[in-house]
């Protein structure tokens, strides 16, 4: 300590520790400076890049769908021969695409759904799947459930059982798209509370898909996890599942707690009216 | 005579050290939070790419809110304001509007645009406050969610404190009513409340930018543009710095004492239990948010504050110094009254993190930093005056500070570029960037005297706002 006072009071550090510093702020701001102006220009560029491949695609697909044109013959197209094989244009393929198939249904999204495989573009999905990342996880998942790739349904159940929220909500969001009800009754033995955010996501996920399937739903009321319960008896009201009623009317004569039997009480109401 | 000598060196030496040492902790802690922040905001960021909004918008479980605008002389702008209040996307919400004893026309506005008529609501009033002089709902169906409140003039705090008596729903989102609220500020902000596992979440706030100079059309926001003048353009830079690398950093360490007063949401139960809005200090919000989050450790609830880094809220700022200190100098009296008002928390380990961290922070950062520095150039004065300073180590000394100041900012504007990228304009980023280099020559002196101004208020006992003059946004409608 008396070494370190007299260190401080002999002020031979004072110079170099400021001119030191002062440098060190100058340095760093001036290449955060330049991080900007890069991040800017880079932006800039993918953004024309991006808009490019879209018109690119966008036209292939416009003709594959309503030109009849052959899977073979847009494989053969001069451009997508050119850029099929950079990275950027396959990333901006796939979300065009599955933009794409947001807003058609019947033949039109099954010829969407077999461009998607036929061009490769599932590989680089179930790569992200496979990925250790969550983020890259999850947008493989998206990818694979907004494509109706069924043969990973196994694979994304078992991601749905993660810690990471973000990852288990985009799961659980993707089996209900692929398997409906089959996709959340492995909840009944989740050993965790499933927050109201994730049970939202869920009911809005079978609202959004249409599933007409309710088969198995009244499976989660006999969890053992309470909010597994509550989140059956809000799909039970949501979808309005009135043929489930007598699962409810069970539930509320012997709920596990009072709050469980206030709710049940409330949907069978709900149900009955 | 030597005696004396001895008695300035061991001054001057003592005087160093606490300067220096002071020094070190404000940077260093400056560079944590940002650290953080910069961590938080990616993470977050990250998360939400993948959120749907549209799911809160669709279900009939999303979380009940009651909108609660204060409003006092606001004629010029209430009917406008009123309508983009209505129409945010969001379901399950109300909008109480509270005429704060207004001087103007806007009860009449209001009345006539809105189709009003007296409503007899039972209220069973939790807090007491100021005299209601009348309730109105609209005849109009379209209005169907607005209910305005007529009470006599009793400042921000006691209108706020009607609306919470008045609120049917669990959770109240307190507005300041002349802020631009982006159409989905509401989805964003009531998720938190899902999100709660064994803590509940007693509060969320959002980030507030500034919107001077942006373009505004039919009470949305639709364009940002930097402001001309430079007042207004070191503050957006100033709230980029505030919001984006200090807020961020408290919330992720869960020791946030401040909602922004013009764009929070609370948990109503909490709010009342904790006795509303304080209407002894000009400081309300942030008073709130520390006597809730107090209310909590005390009766030992788990709970948890949280904070949403999406720019939702655009609110104008002061263009002249006269108004720019009367803000200024409110929010120093307000940090003075909510310290001094939870003193008890300060160093307390019963506080946890809020006590052994954020209160001393504020402390020491927040409420002595104008008087450390104003102290620092007096002293710098005498130390000239006596021949005792080195001018070679005080050009270093101020290069250092200055410097540090100006990378601040560069890496506000790094974590701006990076993430939200509202400003993407080529010279409006190197306006900022400019204001960056002049702030500390021009924007830090008023605001350090602004503040020691607050503190003299404080002395002197002046309460409550004072007059705000606005100028009022660029409106294209």
């Amino acid at each position: 300590m008396l070494e370190l006072w007299q260190l401080y009071k002999s002020g031979t550090w004072v110079e170099d520790f400021l001119s030191l510093s002062i440098d060190l702020f100058v340095g760093a701001s001036f290449i955060l400076y330049i991080m900007i102006i890069w991040s800017r220009n880079r932006n800039i560029k993918q953004e024309k890049l991006r808009a490019a491949y879209t018109i690119i695609i966008e036209k292939l697909m416009f003709s594959m769908i309503f030109e009849d044109t052959a899977l073979s013959v847009i494989k053969e197209d001069k451009n997508y021969i050119t850029l099929s094989n950079k990275s950027f244009f396959r990333e901006v393929a796939a979300e065009s695409i599955i933009n794409l198939h947001k807003n058609y249904e019947g033949i039109y999204a099954e010829k969407l759904e077999d461009f998607f495989k036929e061009s490769g573009l599932i590989n680089d999905s179930i790569k992200k799947l496979r990925s250790f990342n969550w983020e890259i996880k999850c947008k493989g998942i998206t990818e694979l459930a907004e494509m109706n790739v069924t043969g990973v349904f196994d694979k994304i159940l078992a991601v749905s059982k993660a810690r990471n929220k973000t990852l288990k909500i985009t799961a659980l969001n993707a089996c209900v798209k692929l398997a409906g009800v089959k996709g959340i009754v492995h909840l009944t033995e989740h050993p965790f509370p499933i927050d109201e955010w994730t049970q939202i996501n869920i009911i809005h996920a079978f609202k959004k898909h249409d599933i007409g399937d309710t088969k198995g739903v009244e499976l989660l009321l006999e969890s053992q996890n309470t909010t597994v319960v509550t989140l059956g008896l809000k799909l039970i009201k949501e979808l309005k599942l009135s043929q489930k009623a007598h699962f409810v009317a069970a539930l509320a004569a012997k709920a596990p707690n009072a709050q469980i039997q206030y709710e049940a009480e409330n949907i069978l109401q709900a149900l009955n009216s | 005579m030597t005696f004396f000598n001895t008695e300035i060196t061991a001054f001057c030496d003592i005087y160093l050290v606490l300067i220096l040492g002071y020094a070190v902790l404000i940077m260093s802690s400056y560079l944590f939070l940002a650290y953080l922040s910069t961590k938080e905001l990616r993470q977050y960021l990250k998360k939400n790419s993948f959120v749907d909004y549209d799911v809160l918008l669709t279900s009939e479980f999303a979380p009940k809110l009651s909108l609660i605008a204060p409003a006092y002389n606001e004629g010029f702008t209430i009917e406008e304001n009123v309508k983009s209040l209505l129409s945010l996307n969001y379901n399950n919400y109300e909008v109480i509007v509270v005429n704060d004893g207004s001087k103007d026309n806007s009860m009449e506005i209001l009345i006539n645009t809105y189709d009003l008529t007296a409503a007899e609501l039972t209220i069973h009033p939790k807090i007491e406050t100021k005299q209601i002089r009348g309730i109105y709902v609209s005849k109009n169906a379209a209005f169907k969610k607005l209910i305005v409140v007529d009470k006599e003039n009793g400042g921000k705090a006691d209108a706020l404190n009607v609306g919470l008596n008045i609120a049917q729903n669990p959770y109240v989102v307190c507005i300041d009513v002349d802020c631009i609220l982006d159409k989905d500020a509401l989805l964003r902000l009531a998720k938190p409340f899902l999100e709660s596992q064994g803590k509940r979440i007693i509060a969320t706030g959002g980030v507030v930018r500034i919107a001077n100079q942006c373009i505004i059309k039919n009470g949305r926001l639709v364009e940002v543009n930097i402001p001309d003048s430079l007042l207004p353009r070191i503050q957006v830079l100033e709230y980029l710095r505030a919001f984006l690398l200090g807020r961020m950093a408290w919330g992720r360490l869960d020791g946030l004492l401040l909602i922004s007063g013009a764009f929070g949401a609370f948990d109503k139960e909490i709010a009342l239990l904790a006795g509303g809005y304080s209407t002894k200090t000009v400081g309300e919000d942030m008073e709130l948010v520390v006597r809730m989050r107090r209310y909590m450790l005390e009766n030992k609830l788990p709970y948890t504050v949280r904070y949403i880094p999406d720019p939702l809220c655009w609110t104008e700022a002061p263009e002249d110094f006269k108004i720019f200190k009367k803000q200024r100098s409110r929010w120093m009296r307000g940090t003075i009254e909510t310290l001094s008002l939870h003193k008890k928390m300060f160093l307390n380990p019963k506080y946890k993190r809020l006590g052994m961290l954020s209160v001393p922070y504020w402390t020491l950062f927040e409420f002595l930093a104008p008087a450390i520095e104003a102290a620092g150039l007096i002293i710098t004065v005498l130390f000239f005056i006596f021949g005792l300073l080195n001018f070679h180590f005080f050009l270093l000394l101020l290069l250092f500070v200055y410097f540090f100041a100006v990378f601040f900012s560069v890496i506000a504007l790094y974590s701006e570029e990076r993430t939200f990228h509202k400003y993407p304009k080529q010279v409006d980023f190197l306006k900022l960037l400019l204001a960056a280099f002049i702030e500390p020559f021009y924007f830090h002196p008023l605001a350090v005297y602004a503040s020691l101004a607050g503190y003299v208020e404080k002395i002197r006992g002046t309460k409550g706002w004072g007059e705000m003059t606005r100028k009022g946004f660029t409106k294209n409608n």
